[in-house]
Protein backbone atom coordinates (compact mmCIF):
# COMPACT_ATOMS: atom_id res chain seq x y z
CA UNK A 1 0.00 0.00 0.00
CA UNK A 2 2.75 2.66 1.06
CA UNK A 3 4.34 1.26 -2.42
CA UNK A 4 1.40 2.14 -4.45
CA UNK A 5 0.88 5.50 -2.67
CA UNK A 6 4.50 6.14 -3.34
CA UNK A 7 4.32 5.39 -7.48
CA UNK A 8 1.26 7.34 -7.17
CA UNK A 9 2.92 10.03 -5.80
CA UNK A 10 5.98 10.00 -8.14
CA UNK A 11 3.27 9.99 -11.31
CA UNK A 12 1.79 13.13 -10.08
CA UNK A 13 5.32 14.92 -9.54
CA UNK A 14 6.22 13.00 -13.01
CA UNK A 15 2.73 14.13 -14.78
CA UNK A 16 3.93 17.73 -13.05
CA UNK A 17 6.85 17.81 -14.38
CA UNK A 18 5.66 17.08 -17.53
CA UNK A 19 3.01 19.67 -17.23
CA UNK A 20 5.70 22.35 -17.24
CA UNK A 21 7.84 21.00 -20.26
CA UNK A 22 4.44 20.50 -22.31
CA UNK A 23 1.71 23.64 -22.81
CA UNK A 24 -1.80 22.23 -22.52
CA UNK A 25 -2.75 23.28 -25.99
CA UNK A 26 -6.31 23.32 -27.71
CA UNK A 27 -5.99 20.59 -30.85
CA UNK A 28 -3.54 18.55 -28.79
CA UNK A 29 -4.29 15.18 -26.52
CA UNK A 30 -5.65 16.29 -23.05
CA UNK A 31 -2.65 14.85 -20.48
CA UNK A 32 -3.97 12.00 -18.70
CA UNK A 33 -4.51 11.84 -14.92
CA UNK A 34 -5.44 10.01 -11.88
CA UNK A 35 -7.09 11.67 -9.00
CA UNK A 36 -9.30 10.80 -5.99
CA UNK A 37 -12.59 12.33 -5.72
CA UNK A 38 -14.73 13.36 -2.80
CA UNK A 39 -16.26 9.92 -2.51
CA UNK A 40 -12.78 8.40 -2.20
CA UNK A 41 -12.89 6.69 -5.88
CA UNK A 42 -10.01 7.36 -8.02
CA UNK A 43 -10.58 8.72 -11.25
CA UNK A 44 -8.49 8.28 -14.22
CA UNK A 45 -9.21 10.45 -17.30
CA UNK A 46 -8.78 6.93 -19.31
CA UNK A 47 -11.65 5.96 -17.88
CA UNK A 48 -14.19 8.53 -20.09
CA UNK A 49 -12.19 7.80 -23.82
CA UNK A 50 -15.19 7.73 -26.26
CA UNK A 51 -16.89 10.79 -24.10
CA UNK A 52 -16.45 14.42 -23.58
CA UNK A 53 -15.53 15.43 -19.95
CA UNK A 54 -15.87 19.01 -19.19
CA UNK A 55 -13.13 19.78 -15.92
CA UNK A 56 -14.34 23.24 -13.99
CA UNK A 57 -12.11 24.47 -11.26
CA UNK A 58 -14.03 25.66 -8.61
CA UNK A 59 -13.94 27.18 -4.66
CA UNK A 60 -17.13 27.87 -3.19
CA UNK A 61 -15.76 30.98 -1.71
CA UNK A 62 -15.01 32.76 -5.17
CA UNK A 63 -17.01 35.52 -5.72
CA UNK A 64 -17.27 34.56 -9.42
CA UNK A 65 -17.84 30.90 -8.85
CA UNK A 66 -20.80 32.09 -6.42
CA UNK A 67 -22.38 34.18 -9.25
CA UNK A 68 -22.54 30.50 -11.23
CA UNK A 69 -23.68 28.46 -8.66
CA UNK A 70 -25.90 30.92 -6.60
CA UNK A 71 -27.72 31.83 -9.59
CA UNK A 72 -28.12 28.06 -10.47
CA UNK A 73 -26.31 28.05 -13.95
CA UNK A 74 -23.44 25.80 -13.03
CA UNK A 75 -26.01 22.94 -11.82
CA UNK A 76 -28.42 24.15 -14.86
CA UNK A 77 -24.99 23.25 -17.23
CA UNK A 78 -24.39 20.34 -15.34
CA UNK A 79 -28.00 18.72 -15.45
CA UNK A 80 -28.10 19.68 -19.06
CA UNK A 81 -24.84 18.37 -20.80
CA UNK A 82 -24.57 15.19 -17.78
CA UNK A 83 -28.00 14.35 -19.68
CA UNK A 84 -26.53 14.35 -23.24
CA UNK A 85 -23.79 11.68 -21.68
CA UNK A 86 -21.04 14.39 -21.21
CA UNK A 87 -18.86 13.69 -17.98
CA UNK A 88 -18.61 16.66 -15.44
CA UNK A 89 -15.15 16.89 -12.99
CA UNK A 90 -15.73 19.86 -10.64
CA UNK A 91 -11.78 20.23 -9.38
CA UNK A 92 -10.95 21.95 -6.12
CA UNK A 93 -7.18 23.05 -5.83
CA UNK A 94 -7.20 25.13 -3.15
CA UNK A 95 -4.38 24.17 -1.05
CA UNK A 96 -5.04 23.49 3.22
CA UNK A 97 -5.76 26.70 4.73
CA UNK A 98 -6.46 28.91 1.47
CA UNK A 99 -10.01 29.90 0.21
CA UNK A 100 -12.14 27.55 -1.01
CA UNK A 101 -10.34 24.21 0.45
CA UNK A 102 -12.52 22.12 2.01
CA UNK A 103 -12.63 18.03 3.31
CA UNK A 104 -14.44 15.39 1.21
CA UNK A 105 -17.37 15.41 3.46
CA UNK A 106 -17.49 19.41 3.64
CA UNK A 107 -17.77 19.34 -0.25
CA UNK A 108 -20.22 16.37 -0.40
CA UNK A 109 -22.53 17.97 1.69
CA UNK A 110 -21.90 21.52 -0.61
CA UNK A 111 -22.55 19.52 -3.47
CA UNK A 112 -26.00 18.22 -1.94
CA UNK A 113 -27.34 21.76 -0.48
CA UNK A 114 -26.48 23.62 -4.08
CA UNK A 115 -28.27 20.72 -6.12
CA UNK A 116 -25.40 20.53 -7.96
CA UNK A 117 -24.71 17.51 -10.18
CA UNK A 118 -21.48 16.85 -11.58
CA UNK A 119 -20.32 13.71 -12.15
CA UNK A 120 -17.42 13.82 -9.67
CA UNK A 121 -15.68 16.35 -7.76
CA UNK A 122 -11.45 15.31 -7.53
CA UNK A 123 -9.94 16.82 -4.49
CA UNK A 124 -7.03 18.42 -5.84
CA UNK A 125 -5.58 19.99 -2.58
CA UNK A 126 -1.82 19.61 -3.73
CA UNK A 127 -2.39 20.96 -6.73
CA UNK A 128 -1.03 18.70 -9.32
CA UNK A 129 -3.87 18.72 -11.60
CA UNK A 130 -4.18 22.16 -11.28
CA UNK A 131 -0.46 22.24 -12.45
CA UNK A 132 -1.11 19.84 -15.22
CA UNK A 133 -3.98 22.00 -16.94
CA UNK A 134 -2.10 25.12 -16.22
CA UNK A 135 -5.63 25.62 -14.52
CA UNK A 136 -5.61 29.76 -13.56
CA UNK A 137 -9.31 30.96 -12.30
CA UNK A 138 -12.42 29.31 -10.35
CA UNK A 139 -14.27 28.67 -12.59
CA UNK A 140 -11.63 27.76 -15.43
CA UNK A 141 -13.28 25.52 -17.82
CA UNK A 142 -11.43 22.82 -20.08
CA UNK A 143 -13.31 20.33 -22.71
CA UNK A 144 -11.57 17.16 -24.20
CA UNK A 145 -13.38 15.10 -27.06
CA UNK A 146 -14.51 11.43 -27.06
CA UNK A 147 -10.73 11.40 -28.62
CA UNK A 148 -9.40 12.53 -25.90
CA UNK A 149 -8.50 15.79 -27.36
CA UNK A 150 -8.40 19.43 -25.37
CA UNK A 151 -11.38 20.99 -27.69
CA UNK A 152 -11.58 24.10 -25.11
CA UNK A 153 -9.60 26.22 -22.67
CA UNK A 154 -11.01 29.38 -21.33
CA UNK A 155 -13.91 31.06 -19.42
CA UNK A 156 -17.53 29.73 -18.89
CA UNK A 157 -18.90 33.22 -20.90
CA UNK A 158 -18.14 36.15 -22.50
CA UNK A 159 -18.76 38.23 -19.37
CA UNK A 160 -16.02 38.73 -17.11
CA UNK A 161 -18.04 39.86 -13.93
CA UNK A 162 -19.15 38.86 -10.90
CA UNK A 163 -23.04 39.85 -11.28
CA UNK A 164 -25.31 37.23 -11.65
CA UNK A 165 -27.47 39.41 -13.62
CA UNK A 166 -24.79 39.10 -16.85
CA UNK A 167 -25.74 35.71 -17.35
CA UNK A 168 -28.96 36.02 -19.28
CA UNK A 169 -27.16 37.87 -21.70
CA UNK A 170 -23.56 36.06 -21.69
CA UNK A 171 -22.97 33.51 -24.21
CA UNK A 172 -21.87 30.34 -22.77
CA UNK A 173 -19.00 29.26 -24.36
CA UNK A 174 -18.80 25.75 -22.69
CA UNK A 175 -22.58 25.08 -24.39
CA UNK A 176 -21.43 26.57 -27.47
CA UNK A 177 -18.21 24.78 -27.92
CA UNK A 178 -19.78 21.27 -26.81
CA UNK A 179 -23.04 21.68 -29.19
CA UNK A 180 -20.55 22.56 -31.90
CA UNK A 181 -18.23 19.62 -31.45
CA UNK A 182 -21.48 17.24 -31.19
CA UNK A 183 -22.67 18.36 -34.47
CA UNK A 184 -19.06 17.48 -36.20
CA UNK A 185 -18.55 21.05 -35.96
CA UNK A 186 -15.34 22.83 -35.32
CA UNK A 187 -15.53 24.90 -31.75
CA UNK A 188 -14.93 28.25 -33.27
CA UNK A 189 -14.07 30.08 -29.50
CA UNK A 190 -11.71 27.31 -28.29
CA UNK A 191 -9.50 29.55 -26.55
CA UNK A 192 -10.61 32.46 -24.63
CA UNK A 193 -9.11 34.22 -21.36
CA UNK A 194 -10.90 32.24 -18.15
CA UNK A 195 -11.87 34.95 -15.67
CA UNK A 196 -12.21 34.86 -12.19
CA UNK A 197 -10.04 34.66 -8.61
CA UNK A 198 -7.12 32.87 -8.83
CA UNK A 199 -6.58 29.24 -7.77
CA UNK A 200 -5.64 29.09 -4.56
CA UNK A 201 -2.50 26.85 -5.08
CA UNK A 202 -0.15 25.84 -2.28
CA UNK A 203 3.02 27.60 -4.09
CA UNK B 1 -22.67 79.11 -4.20
CA UNK B 2 -19.81 76.18 -4.72
CA UNK B 3 -16.36 78.16 -5.62
CA UNK B 4 -14.62 74.70 -5.71
CA UNK B 5 -14.65 70.94 -6.48
CA UNK B 6 -16.13 69.30 -3.71
CA UNK B 7 -15.68 65.87 -3.46
CA UNK B 8 -17.00 63.19 -1.10
CA UNK B 9 -15.21 59.80 -0.35
CA UNK B 10 -16.94 57.17 0.01
CA UNK B 11 -14.71 54.25 2.82
CA UNK B 12 -15.86 50.82 1.06
CA UNK B 13 -14.62 47.71 3.57
CA UNK B 14 -11.17 47.11 1.89
CA UNK B 15 -10.66 50.90 -0.05
CA UNK B 16 -11.27 54.52 0.36
CA UNK B 17 -12.32 56.07 -2.78
CA UNK B 18 -13.16 59.50 -4.36
CA UNK B 19 -13.79 61.43 -7.67
CA UNK B 20 -11.39 64.05 -7.83
CA UNK B 21 -11.03 66.99 -10.57
CA UNK B 22 -7.53 68.66 -11.26
CA UNK B 23 -9.57 71.84 -12.07
CA UNK B 24 -11.37 73.94 -9.70
CA UNK B 25 -14.04 75.10 -12.22
CA UNK B 26 -15.20 73.39 -15.56
CA UNK B 27 -15.09 76.42 -18.74
CA UNK B 28 -17.39 75.69 -21.93
CA UNK B 29 -15.98 73.82 -24.21
CA UNK B 30 -13.46 72.79 -22.14
CA UNK B 31 -12.05 69.37 -21.31
CA UNK B 32 -11.73 68.47 -17.54
CA UNK B 33 -9.57 66.12 -15.96
CA UNK B 34 -11.22 63.87 -13.80
CA UNK B 35 -10.07 60.56 -11.92
CA UNK B 36 -11.19 58.01 -9.04
CA UNK B 37 -8.61 58.00 -6.53
CA UNK B 38 -8.52 54.43 -4.74
CA UNK B 39 -6.49 54.26 -1.68
CA UNK B 40 -6.20 50.52 -0.72
CA UNK B 41 -5.89 48.74 2.20
CA UNK B 42 -2.21 47.52 2.98
CA UNK B 43 -2.10 43.88 1.12
CA UNK B 44 -5.01 44.68 -1.03
CA UNK B 45 -4.85 45.52 -5.14
CA UNK B 46 -6.76 46.30 -7.98
CA UNK B 47 -6.75 45.53 -11.23
CA UNK B 48 -4.84 47.22 -14.77
CA UNK B 49 -7.43 46.71 -17.76
CA UNK B 50 -5.39 43.71 -18.69
CA UNK B 51 -5.83 41.83 -15.11
CA UNK B 52 -3.52 39.41 -16.20
CA UNK B 53 -4.34 35.77 -15.13
CA UNK B 54 -7.12 36.54 -12.74
CA UNK B 55 -9.13 39.73 -11.32
CA UNK B 56 -11.47 41.73 -13.37
CA UNK B 57 -10.47 46.15 -13.82
CA UNK B 58 -12.63 48.56 -12.90
CA UNK B 59 -15.68 49.57 -14.55
CA UNK B 60 -17.07 53.17 -14.64
CA UNK B 61 -20.37 54.51 -14.60
CA UNK B 62 -20.90 58.10 -15.75
CA UNK B 63 -24.07 59.85 -14.39
CA UNK B 64 -23.44 63.57 -16.46
CA UNK B 65 -25.00 66.38 -17.74
CA UNK B 66 -26.65 66.38 -20.56
CA UNK B 67 -23.88 67.26 -23.77
CA UNK B 68 -21.04 66.03 -21.35
CA UNK B 69 -19.09 63.11 -21.97
CA UNK B 70 -16.13 61.26 -20.51
CA UNK B 71 -13.38 59.18 -22.17
CA UNK B 72 -11.91 56.41 -21.58
CA UNK B 73 -9.76 55.29 -18.33
CA UNK B 74 -6.16 56.54 -18.80
CA UNK B 75 -4.15 53.62 -16.82
CA UNK B 76 -0.99 54.51 -15.12
CA UNK B 77 1.58 51.64 -15.25
CA UNK B 78 0.74 48.76 -13.89
CA UNK B 79 2.75 46.42 -11.63
CA UNK B 80 3.44 43.13 -11.60
CA UNK B 81 1.85 41.00 -8.75
CA UNK B 82 2.88 37.26 -8.82
CA UNK B 83 1.49 34.98 -5.29
CA UNK B 84 2.72 32.11 -6.90
CA UNK B 85 4.91 30.87 -9.78
CA UNK B 86 2.63 29.56 -12.29
CA UNK B 87 -0.15 32.70 -12.17
CA UNK B 88 0.86 36.52 -12.43
CA UNK B 89 -1.42 39.46 -12.43
CA UNK B 90 -1.66 42.95 -12.82
CA UNK B 91 -2.94 46.16 -11.31
CA UNK B 92 -1.99 48.60 -8.23
CA UNK B 93 -1.12 48.33 -4.31
CA UNK B 94 -1.96 50.76 -2.04
CA UNK B 95 -3.14 53.83 -4.33
CA UNK B 96 -3.90 55.11 -7.66
CA UNK B 97 -5.38 57.41 -9.10
CA UNK B 98 -7.11 56.64 -12.85
CA UNK B 99 -7.70 59.42 -14.81
CA UNK B 100 -10.55 60.08 -17.45
CA UNK B 101 -10.92 63.25 -19.35
CA UNK B 102 -14.33 64.64 -19.19
CA UNK B 103 -15.42 66.85 -21.87
CA UNK B 104 -18.07 69.80 -21.33
CA UNK B 105 -20.47 71.30 -24.29
CA UNK B 106 -19.86 74.23 -25.39
CA UNK B 107 -22.82 75.95 -24.94
CA UNK B 108 -24.05 78.66 -22.64
CA UNK B 109 -27.02 76.53 -21.60
CA UNK B 110 -25.24 75.08 -18.68
CA UNK B 111 -26.42 75.47 -15.20
CA UNK B 112 -24.18 76.24 -12.61
CA UNK B 113 -22.68 74.41 -10.33
CA UNK B 114 -22.42 70.70 -12.67
CA UNK B 115 -22.74 67.76 -10.97
CA UNK B 116 -20.75 64.75 -11.61
CA UNK B 117 -21.58 61.31 -10.93
CA UNK B 118 -19.78 57.83 -11.19
CA UNK B 119 -20.36 54.46 -10.45
CA UNK B 120 -17.56 52.30 -10.03
CA UNK B 121 -17.04 48.97 -9.50
CA UNK B 122 -14.14 47.54 -8.70
CA UNK B 123 -12.90 44.01 -7.63
CA UNK B 124 -10.29 44.27 -4.66
CA UNK B 125 -7.87 41.47 -3.85
CA UNK B 126 -5.46 39.78 -1.33
CA UNK B 127 -5.17 36.64 -1.22
CA UNK B 128 -9.12 36.19 -1.35
CA UNK B 129 -11.35 38.80 -3.88
CA UNK B 130 -14.13 40.76 -2.50
CA UNK B 131 -16.59 42.93 -5.10
CA UNK B 132 -16.58 46.24 -4.21
CA UNK B 133 -18.69 49.05 -5.50
CA UNK B 134 -19.11 53.02 -4.48
CA UNK B 135 -21.70 56.45 -6.13
CA UNK B 136 -19.33 58.93 -5.99
CA UNK B 137 -20.09 62.55 -6.51
CA UNK B 138 -18.59 66.02 -7.57
CA UNK B 139 -19.74 69.52 -8.05
CA UNK B 140 -18.02 71.99 -10.25
CA UNK B 141 -18.97 75.95 -10.85
CA UNK B 142 -18.41 77.41 -14.25
CA UNK B 143 -16.37 79.33 -15.20
CA UNK B 144 -14.42 80.82 -18.36
CA UNK B 145 -11.10 79.18 -17.71
CA UNK B 146 -10.63 76.08 -15.65
CA UNK B 147 -7.64 76.77 -12.92
CA UNK B 148 -5.92 74.16 -11.25
CA UNK B 149 -7.28 73.18 -7.56
CA UNK B 150 -4.42 73.17 -5.21
CA UNK B 151 -5.43 70.00 -3.45
CA UNK B 152 -5.66 67.61 -5.77
CA UNK B 153 -3.11 69.07 -8.54
CA UNK B 154 -0.15 67.07 -7.00
CA UNK B 155 -1.55 63.66 -7.22
CA UNK B 156 -3.02 64.56 -10.77
CA UNK B 157 0.49 65.61 -11.52
CA UNK B 158 2.50 62.12 -10.08
CA UNK B 159 -0.66 60.41 -12.09
CA UNK B 160 0.69 62.22 -15.19
CA UNK B 161 4.09 60.66 -14.66
CA UNK B 162 3.08 57.31 -14.03
CA UNK B 163 0.54 57.20 -17.69
CA UNK B 164 2.57 55.34 -20.73
CA UNK B 165 3.67 58.14 -23.23
CA UNK B 166 3.44 57.09 -26.63
CA UNK B 167 6.67 55.59 -28.55
CA UNK B 168 9.33 58.32 -28.99
CA UNK B 169 9.92 59.28 -32.68
CA UNK B 170 12.79 57.14 -33.31
CA UNK B 171 12.12 54.36 -31.74
CA UNK B 172 11.67 51.02 -33.76
CA UNK B 173 9.70 48.07 -32.13
CA UNK B 174 9.31 45.02 -33.94
CA UNK B 175 8.46 41.38 -33.07
CA UNK B 176 9.75 37.73 -34.29
CA UNK B 177 6.86 35.35 -33.44
CA UNK B 178 8.39 32.00 -32.84
CA UNK B 179 7.20 28.48 -32.47
CA UNK B 180 6.73 28.96 -28.51
CA UNK B 181 7.93 32.31 -27.91
CA UNK B 182 7.91 36.39 -29.23
CA UNK B 183 10.70 38.10 -29.51
CA UNK B 184 10.07 41.79 -28.94
CA UNK B 185 13.24 43.79 -30.19
CA UNK B 186 13.52 47.55 -29.67
CA UNK B 187 16.07 50.17 -31.05
CA UNK B 188 16.11 53.23 -29.22
CA UNK B 189 18.95 54.37 -29.43
CA UNK B 190 20.19 53.49 -26.31
CA UNK B 191 21.43 50.31 -24.32
CA UNK B 192 18.18 49.22 -22.33
CA UNK B 193 19.33 46.41 -19.54
CA UNK B 194 16.12 46.44 -17.48
CA UNK B 195 12.47 46.57 -18.69
CA UNK B 196 9.36 45.16 -18.51
CA UNK B 197 6.26 44.40 -21.36
CA UNK B 198 2.99 44.36 -19.55
CA UNK B 199 0.83 43.28 -22.54
CA UNK B 200 -2.60 44.95 -23.45
CA UNK B 201 -4.46 42.21 -25.33
CA UNK B 202 -5.06 38.71 -22.61
CA UNK B 203 -4.09 35.39 -23.85
CA UNK B 204 -1.47 36.35 -25.96
CA UNK B 205 1.70 36.21 -23.23
CA UNK B 206 2.47 33.42 -20.58
CA UNK B 207 1.69 36.07 -18.18
CA UNK B 208 4.18 34.42 -15.28
CA UNK B 209 6.95 33.58 -17.70
CA UNK B 210 9.95 34.85 -16.98
CA UNK B 211 11.08 37.64 -19.43
CA UNK B 212 14.18 37.35 -20.65
CA UNK B 213 16.24 40.55 -21.60
CA UNK B 214 18.99 40.98 -23.98
CA UNK B 215 20.69 44.10 -24.04
CA UNK B 216 22.18 45.40 -27.46
CA UNK B 217 24.02 48.89 -28.28
CA UNK B 218 20.82 50.56 -29.21
CA UNK B 219 18.26 48.71 -27.13
CA UNK B 220 17.29 45.36 -26.38
CA UNK B 221 15.28 42.39 -26.87
CA UNK B 222 13.07 40.63 -24.89
CA UNK B 223 11.98 37.19 -25.19
CA UNK B 224 7.93 36.48 -24.09
CA UNK B 225 6.53 33.26 -24.18
CA UNK B 226 3.70 32.43 -25.74
CA UNK B 227 0.37 32.31 -24.31
CA UNK B 228 -1.47 28.58 -24.27
CA UNK B 229 -5.15 30.34 -25.05
CA UNK B 230 -3.05 31.63 -28.59
CA UNK B 231 -4.24 29.57 -31.08
CA UNK B 232 -4.17 31.96 -34.00
CA UNK B 233 -1.21 34.14 -35.01
CA UNK B 234 -1.20 37.74 -34.49
CA UNK B 235 -0.20 40.81 -36.62
CA UNK B 236 0.35 43.06 -34.33
CA UNK B 237 1.60 43.07 -30.34
CA UNK B 238 0.03 45.37 -28.09
CA UNK B 239 1.62 46.79 -24.93
CA UNK B 240 2.94 48.91 -22.34
CA UNK B 241 6.91 48.71 -21.69
CA UNK B 242 7.97 49.93 -18.36
CA UNK B 243 11.62 50.58 -17.67
CA UNK B 244 12.59 50.68 -13.83
CA UNK B 245 14.84 53.74 -14.10
CA UNK B 246 12.67 55.93 -16.62
CA UNK B 247 9.20 56.48 -17.93
CA UNK B 248 6.61 53.75 -19.48
CA UNK B 249 5.99 53.41 -23.30
CA UNK B 250 3.01 52.10 -25.45
CA UNK B 251 4.33 49.89 -27.86
CA UNK B 252 2.38 48.78 -30.91
CA UNK B 253 5.02 46.00 -32.35
CA UNK B 254 3.98 44.49 -35.91
CA UNK B 255 4.86 41.02 -35.80
CA UNK B 256 6.50 38.36 -38.35
CA UNK B 257 6.48 34.70 -38.54
CA UNK B 258 10.20 33.64 -38.06
CA UNK B 259 11.10 30.63 -39.77
CA UNK B 260 12.79 27.93 -37.14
Amino acid sequence: MKNLRRSILRAVVLMALIASAFAVRVGEPAPGFTAVDSNGKQQHLSDYKGKFVVLEWHNQGCPYTKKHYESGNMQRLQKEWTAKEVVWLTVISSAPGTQGFVTPTQENDYVKTMNAVPTAVIMDPGGSLGHLYAAKTTPHMFIIDPSGTLIYNGAIDDHPTSDQSDIASSKNYVSAALQQSMSGKPVTEAATRPYGCSVKYKD
Amino acid sequence: MVTAAAAQPAGTQHARVELLSHQETVSLGGNLQAGVHFILEPGWHIYWVNPGDSGQPPVFKWQLPAGFSAGEIQWPRPERMQATPQLADFGYHHEVLLPVTIHAPSSATINSPVEIGVEAKWLICREVCRPEHAQLHLTLAVAASGKEDPRSAPLFARTEKLLPQPMPRGWKASVRSGKDEFVLALDTGKRITKAEFFPLEPGQIDNPAPQKIQPSRSGCRITLKKSDLLLKPITVLRGVLVIPSGAAYRIEAPVRESLQ
